[in-house]
Parts: C-alpha cells; sequence; structure tokens
C-alpha cells in the first residue's frame, strides 16, 4: 500500500478529471449575432443568440458594443500592452426566449478611432442571468473619420461583473470541445515523458549492459507509441471539428508523424537481429541518436514555423494567457499528473509481463 | 599515429578507393543526370516551389545512395581489422568527412544540371549554396552513421531507408525552408534556420562520437 500511493493518486486524479472534465457546466456565450455589420448612424436591433443562456422571461436587460484599442505604454522602462475601452450602451431589449434576446442600438456618427472599418465587441448583461461576451461581433464602417469625436460619442462604462464560478470558459468555434483540452493535450506529455525515460534506460543500458535497462527502454517506449497515437486519434477528433479538417497540414502534425515513424523504424530495426546482446545495443544507440533529432523537431522548429494552427504559433495564444482560466487550472494540471501516472502504470505492468515472459521461457528451454 | 594523421590516412584510402572502383561515383552522376534528364521531359519549364522540392528530392535520394555503401563495401571482419588498427573514432570521422565531399559535390553537380536543363529561379545565390553546404553536411552525418548501424542488420539497404528518413526530416523541413527564402517564395528572416541547421549538425556530429564507440564492437 506504501509502495503504491501512487497508484491510487492516478486513480483520484483521474476520476477528478473525467468528472470534472465532463460534468462543469460552460458559461454562458453568444453562438452569433445579427445583423453582423452596420453602418454609422443606423438605428439597429441586433439579436444576439445565447448558448447555456437563460434569458426566458428577463425584464431587464443591457448589453454594450464596444471597440478596444491596443497600445504600447512604457512602464518603468517596460513596455506594457495597454487598451483603451470605448462603448455604446443598448438603448432597448427584448427577451425572445432562453436563448434568444434583442437589444436596441443607436450608433453613433463617428467611429472612436480612425479607422473605416471597425469590428465591435458585444456584451450582454440580462438581469438574472450571467453575462456573456461575444469578441468581434459586428462590423462597423464609416465614411468619414473623426476620432475625436467618436470618442465622445462612445464614452459608456462597462459595467462588468462577473462572480467566479466553477465553469469553463465559453469560446467560440471550440464551444464544449474545449473540453478536449484535458484529453488531448496531457497524452503529448505522457508521450515525451515516456521517452524520455526510454532514452534514460537506454543510456543506463549502454553504461551498465544490464538486462533490466533494455526491457525497461522497450517498454517505456512502446508506451510512448501508444500515448503518441492516442494523442493523434484525440488530436483527429478535435481537429476535425474545430478546424475541420482531422489532420490539416500543420507542422506538428507533420512532426508527431515523424516522431512516431522514428520509434516504429525502431521496432523494426530490434526484429532484424536474433542476438539479444547485440539487438539491445543497436537498438539503444539509434533511439538515443533519434531522440537528439526529435528535440529540436518538436520544440524549436514549430516555434520557427510561423503558420501553425496550434497554440503557441505565431499569432496563435499559448497556454497559460488565456487559454486556459483558472477554473480550467484547476482540472489541467491534476488531469496532466494523472495521465502521466496512468502511463508510467501501464509501462509498468508491460515491463513485467516481459520479465515474466523470458523467465518461462528460460524455462521451457530448460 | 596520432586522431588527425589517422583521419588523413583513412581519407586517402577513401579516394584511393573511390578512384579505382569508378562504378560507385559514376553511378550516382548517372542517377542524377537521368532524374534531372527525366523532369526536363516531363516539365520542360518548372515554378520555383516545384524546382526546389525537386532539387530536394533528387539530393536526398542521390545522398543515400552515396552514403549508404560507406560501411557495406568492405566486410566486417575487414572492418574490425581496421578498428584494431587505428582509433575507431577516426574511421567514423574519415567516412562522414569524405561523404561531406562527396555529397558537396553531388548536390553542386545537380544543381548546376538543374539550372542548365530546367532553368534557374533562385534569387540568392549565395544563400541557396549555404543551404546546400549545410545540407550536404547534415546529410553526410546522419546517413553514414545510420549506415553504420545499418551494417549492422543484414538486410541493409532497406534498413537504411526505414531507420534513415524520419530522422533527416527535421534537416530536411529546415533545408526547404532556407532555400525557399532564397527563392523569396517566404519572407522571412533566414538567420535562424542557419542556426538551427547548424545546432542540429553539431547534435549530430557529437552524438556520433559518443555513441560510436558502442556500435562498432560485436
Amino acid at each position: 500500500m506504501r509502495k503504491n500511493w501512487w497508484k491510487i493518486l492516478c486513480v483520484i486524479l483521474l476520476s477528478w478529471t473525467f468528472i470534472a472534465g465532463l460534468m462543469v457546466p460552460m458559461r454562458p456565450g453568444v453562438t452569433s449575432v445579427t445583423p453582423y455589420s452596420a453602418k454609422v448612424g443606423d438605428t439597429i436591433w441586433l439579436k444576439a443568440d445565447g448558448y447555456n443562456t437563460n434569458w426566458g422571461g428577463a425584464t431587464k436587460g443591457k448589453a454594450w458594443l464596444h471597440i478596444d484599442e491596443f497600445f504600447k505604454v512604457e512602464k518603468a522602462g517596460k513596455k506594457m500592452d495597454s487598451l483603451n475601452v470605448f462603448a455604446i450602451q443598448s438603448i432597448d431589449f427584448k427577451a425572445i426566449n432562453d436563448q434568444e434576446v434583442e437589444f436596441k442600438f443607436v450608433i453613433p456618427q463617428h467611429l472612436p478611432l480612425a479607422t473605416k472599418l471597425e469590428n465591435a465587441s458585444l456584451l450582454v448583461s440580462v438581469e438574472g442571468a450571467e453575462q456573456a461576451l461575444r469578441p468581434e461581433a459586428i462590423a462597423i464602417t464609416q465614411d468619414s473619420i473623426n476620432a475625436y469625436r467618436g470618442k465622445t460619442f462612445w464614452n459608456s462604462k462597462l459595467d462588468i461583473h462577473r462572480q467566479w464560478h466553477f465553469e469553463y470558459p465559453y469560446r467560440n468555434i471550440l464551444q464544449e470541445t474545449l473540453r478536449n483540452t484535458f484529453f488531448h493535450v496531457p497524452m503529448w506529455f505522457v508521450m515525451f515523458t515516456l521517452f524520455t525515460i526510454a532514452i534514460y534506460h537506454g543510456i543506463q543500458y549502454l553504461r551498465f549492459r544490464r538486462r533490466e535497462s533494455d526491457i525497461k527502454a522497450v517498454s517505456f517506449t512502446q508506451g510512448g507509441v501508444l500515448f503518441g497515437f492516442l494523442g493523434l486519434f484525440t488530436g483527429g477528433l478535435w481537429a476535425n471539428y474545430a478546424w475541420g479538417q482531422p489532420f490539416p497540414l500543420d507542422i506538428k502534425i507533420i512532426m508527431t508523424y515523424t516522431a512516431l515513424a522514428i520509434y516504429l523504424a525502431y521496432f523494426i530495426l530490434r526484429g532484424a537481429f536474433d542476438d539479444v546482446e547485440k539487438k539491445a545495443r543497436i537498438s539503444a544507440v539509434y533511439s538515443i541518436f533519434a531522440f537528439a533529432t526529435l528535440i529540436p523537431l518538436l520544440y524549436v522548429v514549430p516555434k520557427l514555423a510561423p503558420d501553425s494552427l496550434h497554440p503557441g504559433n505565431g499569432s496563435n495564444i499559448a497556454f497559460g494567457s488565456q487559454d486556459l482560466d483558472n477554473t480550467m487550472r484547476l482540472v489541467f494540471y491534476p488531469a496532466s499528473l494523472g495521465w502521466i501516472l496512468l502511463g508510467v502504470w501501464i509501462v509498468t505492468l508491460v515491463y513485467r509481463y516481459k520479465i515474466i515472459e523470458e523467465k518461462l521461457e528460460m524455462k521451457m528451454n530448460g | 599515429m596520432n586522431l588527425f594523421s589517422e583521419i588523413a590516412f583513412l581519407l586517402k584510402k577513401e579516394t584511393t578507393l573511390e578512384l579505382r572502383q569508378k562504378y560507385a561515383l559514376s553511378g550516382i552522376l548517372l542517377y542524377v543526370t537521368s532524374t534531372v534528364f527525366v523532369i526536363y521531359l516531363s516539365f520542360i519549364k518548372v515554378e520555383p516551389t516545384v524546382w526546389n522540392t525537386l532539387f530536394w528530392i533528387i539530393s536526398l535520394f542521390a545522398s543515400i545512395n552515396a552514403v549508404v555503401k560507406s560501411f557495406f563495401q568492405e566486410n566486417s571482419a575487414r572492418q574490425l581489422f581496421y578498428y584494431q588498427l587505428v582509433n575507431p573514432i577516426a574511421v567514423i570521422i574519415s567516412k562522414i568527412i569524405y561523404n561531406i565531399c562527396l555529397l558537396l559535390v553531388i548536390n553542386i553537380l545537380t544543381f548546376i544540371m538543374m539550372s542548365i536543363m530546367v532553368g534557374n529561379p533562385i534569387h540568392n545565390l549565395s544563400q541557396y549554396f549555404l543551404a546546400i553546404v549545410l545540407g550536404s553536411l547534415g546529410f553526410s552525418i546522419t546517413f553514414t552513421f545510420i549506415s553504420a548501424i545499418a551494417a549492422k542488420a543484414n538486410n541493409s539497404a532497406t534498413m537504411m531507408a526505414i531507420l534513415s528518413f524520419p530522422v533527416v526530416l527535421p534537416i530536411l523541413v529546415t533545408l526547404i525552408k532556407l532555400s525557399k527564402s532564397a527563392i523569396r517564395m517566404t519572407d522571412t528572416t533566414w538567420a535562424k534556420d542557419v542556426l538551427m541547421l547548424g545546432a542540429i549538425d553539431l547534435i549530430l556530429i557529437a552524438l556520433c562520437l559518443l555513441l560510436f564507440p558502442f556500435l562498432w564492437r560485436d
């Protein structure tokens, strides 16, 4: 019991992952807004379609259209990102049902920025319901530019009140597939952990020539390949939904195919030898050599290629900033640890099976 | 003999062997010529991106064919004799240096033939040559070491292809990026790619020297 505490921890963490990852609701959000374009000076009824919302029967409600201006400021010698928010408030409100609500806006004569076209975000605040945001909901066009007067029109203050609930953030396009974060992303962590441990055992074999090190190296590599395929599979499911294609031409996907090809070649190489010692030694040498090319492959090359679809590349946002909010962290970190422990657990079983198999074979052969 | 004179001696031996059995080098050159000629026959005029891709494909296969024999042409007993006679590290270094020269010759010849037969879309010639040099370096290090591994497994030529393609892919991806920017197909800064290739080459050569002592002993 004392020796196997980590297996219990693994079960607890993964139970938490499955229960919290699949049961915790999404925060309300706005799936679409009509119309999606307007001119300055228009008076429009803006219809918002909600997801997970309970707007039906509400009598009071407000909404803001806001335009954000990003700029850099120097603060204590450091360049910092900052933003100005210019907003207008709705003048009328109508709740149709739980998922549909309409707001009346009078769009002023000028935009607050010196552009012909600006995307405004919609913040919906209905009484008795949580606030919901639709980034870049509507495109507003203008013919004559007057940012100074525009700023005097767009002067409403956003009334953001957000209590912390145990809910996941609503993201457009992703929606409920956001939960795949707890399953797809940790697969790569597991794969890399297992491959790294396999390489460690490969090096140990070359140093001390112990038979167990070789069996451990093979078991960890097999586990890594298994989780690699699981990562591809979960990623394919997700990409089919979010990007419209299960395996788009993305540098990370190409690199993963390569990584798996290296390790499949490793197994083929092992199959070519009859001599146990030679098999172990040469496959260890190959795996170390191949692993060295894997490191730039999975971390450096994707960063050099600016047009990856995955987060953390080019203009996409990486983990830690906006992709994970605090609620998701509460599930994501335990999930990562839990999956890694599960990977190691599977590998220890494979290792023990191989040891027993070998002993039996020796007994059979006398 | 110290390491350097050993390497020089082995290089001389490699060159003599090559010159004595000319069919190896001339075979590769014939391969390159006929491939380029087939490209000329089927395309007549080639788009810059396709040109780049075709060049690296020809280069990749010509390199594999050129390097694959480095540990196969002499039988294992004679190789053991070499390892007794000189430092094994000198053997692999001499083979790598020899292959670098060989691949440089092959790649530059391919480049010239492609330029003559199907046109030359390169804007930045020196950058493209840098890519060729770095590519020859990376290919020769990887393929020489993999051929040493594959020589230990008996059905070697197939094994060579299976083992080396995934390993050489990161080098190839970076190379194509670097050479694409030389044709001005992409507008990225290329100093990073050069650095990247140099770093990969350095890591690979360090690993070669580190791992070869475990490899040669039977």
